[in-house]
């Protein structure tokens, strides 16, 4: 019995080491590595000089830094909660019964197909002032004045709804997906049991589907936060950061610090407190959910 | 238990993938020797055996050289034309192009070059000639030049001078592309404002461009009078122009240590730029002003000389290209040049190196092909060539090149440019900063940029 078990787990690691072997190649050994470079100047070319904490002291007191945390924290607060709903909204109108179900389901995940490129020049063509789509909307419908513009791209609460847009348009198909399976595990007995009792759409709704979704909410929450925390591309693309840095997430002052002025050091720096920035929000949630799942 | 396993794992994963996106590309090099298909340690190679019998060089031997450039679209295509003709009539060198993406061209050759990897021949720009050189990327061409008799004085001095360092020839310049302006002729006709010789009748000074741009606005209310855009690049050139029409220094000290903004002088021509903004002479926050120029709804548009090329297979545009208009005391453009480096190598080896810069300086010479997509040919001489003349346009330019204030000498001028100044004309272009203002926040991050 224990040899079998041991055969057992020789094979595995056996069909493992392939993946093992690049895994710590190309991502365990890098991360080792990128912790050595916080201790260095650390430029392209690779001149290293070795300085110690320097790079981890300069960073807590840099404006700079801080400043853009907070931009990709302002961007988690604004879409991993609308995220969440509209992923519950699109769920519940794909979910019915209906002759359109299939259309339904094919046109909210379609958008999570495009590359993040795409998905920004459509964003920029929609948004800008004078032929884009949504100020001709707004002018069509009288809602903007005819004359005036709205400059989605480079007033700061605009691009914020803009940039907020454009990633819950393109990203919400994925948990959409997973709020419809999850939704379909739901037994039918439930519904009818409920609806024999005479509870209404609302009581079903809060009673019984949302619930059932618990545990796919708090995944769909944490990876989330997490995908919003790493924002970048995007943002980079529409709004570059601007105006004045304002849109600037830490991603992008991470790139801009590597690759532009050439301090990798520091740059791998920052990556590494986001590192354990999303560590700790993981942690939480993790012991959150354990608790509550204990409870019940 | 499982689950949650799994969404640690996901988790991580996620991570290590954030984490190896901010550590660089590494290649290890020794595994794919990629760089030197054909060196010198191979000496029986296929090629240099069918040379053989033809002992027209001193070896006989060809060299192969790689060379990395950064062109697409129109200069692309005049490159590898020029390529083809030089790998043609130059039997023992051969010269294979690799094309990258312009946003990734300096970042892949310094850590290439870093690597052991990087190619034999490069493009740099001349404002970024410094870092290259202050990396140990672009190194130190004079002994080859020697050896392949390239003659210094063959160059416009004004172009080659921003590629010297410390008295030693560090680039070969093949052009200067300057910032200027273009003008729709049937717009300013139907304003009134076209000389009977073809080119605008402007009055000399500030006011009289803003009269000239105010004419066209009342008289063509649904034309934008001055294309350009709200951010960035073109904007800038056009301070920067400016700024040095009104004979200020470079915003950097001369041994490059600190700031040393003009600020009265910069707060001058910005604030003349923005009232053209407010003013209503530049469309606020336009979308395209390379297409609206383009499409015959502005009457002059400004930007680098490689628009020439595009204007030309527009149909139905009927343009004239001339040096920005004088506004302050002196003519003074933005201007950069592109120019050819020899990158470090393993061997430096001094046959490709003296190869390389054959190639270079036959660029140079046959700076009419290059000139097809707009750019000033780096040696007089070629003005001189019939093939140039009949270029049109061109001819109405070429006086800029003498007059192109370089950026300053500095490993930083790009950050420089990308982080202090774009970062706050730009809020000046948007009307949300006083000029004044501006200049003293730029003189602050400049230092902070250099002290970094």
């Amino acid at each position: 019995m224990r040899m079998n078990k041991l055969r057992a787990d020789v094979q595995a690691l056996l069909f493992l080491l392939p993946f093992l072997v690049i895994y710590g190649l190309y991502t365990i050994w890098p991360m080792i590595k990128g912790v050595e470079m916080t201790f260095y100047k650390w430029t392209l070319i690779r001149k290293m000089k070795y300085i110690g904490w320097d790079n981890y002291t300069k960073m807590f007191h840099d404006q700079e830094v801080w400043a853009a945390i907070w931009h990709s924290t302002i961007f988690v607060l604004i879409t991993t909660p609308t995220m969440i709903v509209l992923a519950i909204v699109l769920a519940l109108i794909a979910n019915r019964k209906s002759r359109l179900q299939k259309f339904y389901r094919s046109v909210f995940f379609l958008p999570s197909v495009l590359s993040v490129a795409v998905a920004s020049y459509l964003g920029l063509f929609i948004f800008q002032p004078y032929m884009g789509f949504v100020n001709s909307l707004l002018h069509l419908i009288g809602l903007l004045p005819s004359g005036t513009e709205l400059f989605w791209l480079t007033e700061l609460n605009l691009s914020w709804v803009a940039l907020s847009v454009i990633t819950l348009w393109w990203t919400v198909g994925f948990n959409f997906i997973l709020y419809l399976s999850a939704m379909q595990d739901i037994p039918d007995e439930i519904y009818e049991a409920a609806r024999l009792d005479g509870a209404s759409d609302r009581h079903v709704f809060w009673k019984i589907t949302l619930p059932y979704l618990n545990p796919i909410t708090k995944t769909i929450t944490m990876l989330q936060i997490i995908a919003s925390f790493k924002v970048f591309l995007q943002i980079y693309i529409i709004t570059g950061g601007g105006p004045l840095d304002k849109t600037r997430p830490i991603i992008q002052l991470i790139y801009t610090t590597g690759f532009r002025k050439n301090d990798l050091g520091y740059a791998a720096t920052m990556s590494y407190v986001v590192f354990v920035i999303l560590l700790v929000l993981s942690a939480i949630q993790y012991w959150m959910n354990n608790r509550k799942g204990a409870q019940a | 238990m499982k689950k949650s396993f799994g969404l640690v794992l996901a988790l991580l994963f996620s991570i290590s993938l954030l984490l190896s996106a901010c550590g660089g590309s590494k290649n290890e090099s020794s595994s794919s020797p990629s760089a030197s298909p054909s060196d010198s340690s191979a000496p029986a190679s296929s090629a240099a055996a069918s040379e053989s019998a033809a002992p027209s060089g001193d070896s006989g031997q060809k060299v192969t050289l790689s060379f990395w450039t950064l062109f697409d679209g129109g200069d692309g295509a005049n490159m590898q034309a020029l390529i083809d003709e030089f790998n043609k009539t130059h039997p023992n060198i051969e010269v294979k192009n690799t094309k990258l993406v312009w946003g990734e061209y300096y970042t892949k050759l310094i850590t290439a070059v870093g690597n052991g990897n990087g190619p034999d021949i490069g493009i740099s720009h001349t404002s970024r000639l410094p870092d290259l050189i202050d990396q140990g990327v672009a190194t130190e061409v004079d002994d080859a030049a020697q050896a392949a008799q390239v003659d210094w004085n063959s160059f416009n001095q004004n172009l080659l001078n921003a590629t010297v360092v410390d008295g030693k020839h560090y680039a070969v310049p093949i052009d200067t592309h300057p910032f200027i302006m273009y003008y729709n002729k049937k717009l300013l006709t139907d304003a009134g404002v076209l000389g009977a010789d073809g080119k605008p009748v402007i009055e000399p000074g500030a006011d009289g461009f803003v009269k000239f741009l105010t004419t066209i606005h009342e008289k063509l209310p649904k034309i934008t009078p001055f294309a350009l855009s709200n951010t960035n690049d073109d904007p800038y050139r056009l301070w920067w122009a400016l700024y040095h029409q009104l004979g200020a220094n470079d915003v950097i000290s001369q041994d490059g240590t600190k700031a040393q903004v003009d600020a009265d002088k910069g707060a001058k021509a910005a604030q003349y730029i923005q009232d053209l903004y407010t003013k209503g002479l530049i469309k606020k926050n336009d979308p395209d002003f390379y297409k609206n120029f383009q499409s015959g709804t502005a009457a002059v548009m400004m930007t680098g000389v490689w628009a020439t090329g595009t204007w030309e297979s527009t149909k139905g545009l009927d343009f004239g290209a001339m040096p920005i208009p004088q506004i302050y005391d002196q003519p003074a453009t933005w201007g950069d040049s592109h120019t050819i480096i020899l990158p470090a190598t393993k061997d430096n080896d001094p046959a490709k190196r003296q190869a390389a810069i054959t190639f270079a300086n036959w660029v140079a010479d046959n700076g009419q092909i290059w000139a097809k997509a707009g750019h000033i040919p780096s040696k007089p001489s070629v003005l001189e060539k019939p093939e140039f003349k009949a270029l049109p346009y061109r001819s109405d330019y070429v006086a800029v090149a003498d007059t192109v204030k370089f950026m300053s000498h500095s490993t930083k001028s790009w950050q420089i440019r990308d982080l202090a100044l774009f970062k706050y004309l730009n809020e000046v272009w948007a009307n949300k900063m006083a000029p004044a203002d501006a200049m003293g926040k730029i003189s602050t991050e400049i230092d902070k940029v250099l002290k970094e």
